[in-house]
């Protein structure tokens, strides 16, 4: 659509400098590389065709966090979220999982959503701790601030990693927060934040060339896991 | 005391099973067996259930009661049987002994749990309710915990490795891939569970000594089978008869902390024995086995505990390739616990049932044992305190 | 003081925890009851990580022990890491809340390394 960019400087939240995130490769537990790497609004179409089938999904709260991913991804492409970030676990070019986050102040950080679209390989896990890593070693801030929407996350985030609890309301929905500082990453990072750098050049030209996302059907039968009689 | 034959046996896919109530899998499996035996309009003289926790995860009782009325199985005698994870096994012993006995000619036996209407933790704590109220449940004590302490003295007695470990949850995993009715459906490699320094957080410990890919998944599912008295099979079935050719049950002291020697697992090596001397047949005779690996670690002991293997031998069969599907004795063909998964109460009745397919030669050339006659079936209760051991037998035509 | 009471065989010695009608070893019917004494020596023990509804720690360490006079009892031991723990280890014994139902300690044994 035409954008009429006199109005758009107004409509626009004004950005702090982000450093970008350097892409890794971490080997699953299915002995595949799943390259993560940071996306560009250029992808967000194609991002969401693999979170929209996750909107009819009542399954483990994936509709609430899938439409709000969807949502975040169209606000993020039309410049409507300030500093927001888009990382993706892709895996033979196939989206596996999209995190994203954005920074509240150059140095306090706001975790947005964790949608694993693969399940059973913690994905979930690995993308989620690539998210607090390029909070706190990219983007150099001093904390992170993250609420849970599903009792999995719950338990993976607020106790695996021993967030503080702050009075503090999230923007999404204005639930007390939980903090991740710096001490408690640092703290956590060897037995939960992996990966290797540089990313061999062939996978990562893969990963970019091949953005693809699974079909419809095949991502809804992975995620709700859906069996016959 | 008569011959008992398996004429019919039925199952569902094993998983996350959100459409289904607990009924629905138990008439669905039920089902299955009866037209499996092909059985028709026929009714049958009783009908036991193996199930432990719908009291607690669907606050529903007498099932076999509903059970019998949705089949349209009335006036048959029902009745559930609740052992912990031994239910299924429990629930086919008494359908066994009804026959046996000569007081009911054609029983009906199904297996089920629903464990994934609640969230993990709270079906970590309905697992738990096995242990002692007073002197183990308290402190939080899990099934898992319960096992990762018996590993650690296993590891300290025997020389378990976790490379061991490892080897059995990826063939387990593998078979599972190929069995239609399995939960875990994914391959998993070395490197990526142990040798990669990325699987800290792919494979983190879950119970130390014991990692995330040592457990079985938490599932919903069921398993059902028809028995009737072996001279009786021609008449009512075209399936080739499995006879029930021994069975032992043996129980152990409630509490780990109680026992002599901790890794010694009396239950399973009694219950195997009273099968052997029922079936006259040794472990030596056995061509495929199913065994209770609610954790991997216990799939290597009960192999060594049955008489597979000497104490101290079972790891290392694992990593010679001697329980695999080709191997000397394949242990867990159908992904065992660890990949078709273990909704409690249907696990003992569904290694019965993977075994009768076994023995019957039904089963796809990749899952097939060649030429099976005789298969054993390890269902292990509570951790390791009522442990019931079936031997079946093809029975040629 | 460490609320447990142990049962120990008035004929063949064998010492029960919890209580039993009759000994594990003999079917004698009679006990004296008796307290832990002395410290404890570590048999075995776990790390758990996934831990059941009532529990908000990232882990537990729960282990067995068997104290000075032959009790033998499970306990939540306080350590930071199964990896600084071993088996036949000495530990004291406490008498501890080891968790909270609605509010409410429930009162259990703990361990630590001496």
């Amino acid at each position: 659509m035409a954008v009429d960019m006199e109005l758009e400087s107004v409509l626009r939240p004004p950005e702090f400098p982000q450093a970008p995130y350097p892409p890794k490769v971490i080997t699953l537990a299915n002995g595949k590389r799943m390259v993560v790497r940071e996306v560009t609004r250029a992808d967000v179409p194609q991002l969401l065709k693999s979170v929209h089938p996750t909107l009819f999904i009542d399954r483990d709260y994936y509709n609430v966090v899938g439409a709000r991913v969807y949502a975040e991804l169209i606000a993020w492409q039309y410049y409507r979220v300030q500093n927001e970030y888009v990382l993706v676990g892709q895996v033979d070019g196939l989206v596996a999982g999209i995190v994203n986050g954005r920074l509240y102040s150059p140095k306090v950080g706001m975790s947005l959503h964790t949608l694993a679209i693969d399940r059973g390989l913690r994905i979930g896990a690995h993308l989620f701790a690539a998210k607090m890593e390029h909070h706190i070693e990219y983007l150099n801030q001093d904390e992170v601030l993250i609420v849970a929407e599903s009792p999995i996350g719950f338990r993976r985030w607020m106790i695996e990693y021993g967030l503080e609890p702050t009075t503090i309301p999230h923007e999404l929905g204005g639930a007390p927060s939980y903090k991740l500082t710096r001490e408690l990453y640092f703290k956590s990072k060897s037995r939960l934040v992996v990966g290797d750098r540089p990313v061999p050049q062939d996978l990562m030209d893969v990963a970019q060339q091949d953005l693809t996302v699974a079909t419809e059907k095949a991502i809804r039968e992975k995620i709700a896991g859906l069996k016959g009689r | 005391m008569r011959d008992v034959a398996v004429i019919g046996v039925g199952m569902i896919p094993f998983g996350r099973r959100d459409q289904d109530t607990l009924m629905d899998m138990l008439a669905y499996a039920s089902m299955k067996a009866l037209d499996d035996a092909g059985l028709g309009d026929k009714g049958v003289d009783a009908l036991y259930v193996g199930n432990m926790g719908a009291g607690i995860l669907q606050h529903q009782s007498s099932i076999a009661s509903a059970l019998v009325d949705r089949l349209s199985l009335l006036p048959a005698a029902a009745e559930a049987i609740e052992n912990g994870p031994a239910s299924g096994g429990s629930a086919v012993k008494n359908g066994v002994l009804a026959v046996a006995s000569g007081y009911y000619d054609v029983v009906l036996v199904a297996g089920g749990e629903k464990m994934r209407e609640v969230t993990g933790w709270r079906a970590t704590d309905f697992v738990a309710t096995m242990t002692h109220p007073e002197v183990e449940y308290p402190y939080g004590i899990t099934l898992p915990g319960m096992a990762g302490m018996f590993t650690r003295l296993y590891m300290e007695k025997y020389g378990l490795t976790r490379e061991m470990l490892v080897e059995v949850a990826i063939k387990n995993q593998k078979m599972g891939a190929l069995n239609p009715y399995a939960h875990v459906e994914m391959m998993i490699t070395k490197e990526g569970i142990y040798e990669s320094p990325h699987s800290v957080v792919n494979n983190p410990p879950a119970a130390d000594p014991l990692h995330l890919y040592d457990a079985c998944p938490v599932s919903d599912g069921a398993a059902a089978l028809v028995l009737c008295p072996l001279e009786m099979a021609a008449k009512l079935t075209k399936n080739v008869p499995v006879l029930v050719a021994g069975f032992g049950q043996a129980t152990d002291t409630h509490t780990l902390q109680e026992r002599d020697d901790p890794t010694d697992l009396k239950a399973v090596t009694l219950a195997a024995q009273q099968a052997f001397e029922r079936a006259k047949l040794k472990p030596e005779d056995i061509h495929v086995a199913e065994l209770h690996d609610a954790f991997t670690v216990l799939e290597i002991a009960e192999s060594e505990h049955v008489g597979f293997f000497k104490k101290g031998e079972g790891g290392k069969a694992v990593l010679a390739g001697k329980t695999r599907l080709g191997g000397k004795l394949p242990i867990n063909v159908s992904g065992g616990l660890k990949a078709r998964g273990h909704p409690v109460g249907a696990t003992g009745v569904a290694q019965v049932v993977d075994i009768v397919w076994q023995l019957r030669h039904e089963l796809p050339e990749d899952r097939q044992v060649k030429n099976a006659q005789n298969g054993l079936t390890v269902n292990f209760g509570g951790f390791g305190n009522n442990v019931v051991c079936f031997i079946l037998r093809r029975v040629e035509q | 003081m460490i609320n447990i009471t142990a049962y120990k065989c008035k004929k063949c010695g064998r010492i029960h925890y919890p209580r039993h009608e009759r000994c594990l070893s003999c079917k004698h019917r009679e006990f004296e009851e008796i307290k832990p004494e002395g410290n404890a020596k570590l048999l075995t023990f776990t790390q758990i990580f996934n831990l059941p509804w009532g529990f908000d720690e990232r882990f537990l360490i729960i282990g067995v022990a068997q104290f000075e006079n032959g009790v033998k009892a499970m306990g939540q031991i306080k350590a930071e890491d199964a990896a600084d723990l071993h088996t036949g280890m000495p530990l004291t014994a406490s008498w501890e809340p080891v968790r909270y139902v609605q509010g409410e300690p429930v009162y259990g044994l703990k361990f630590a390394p001496m």
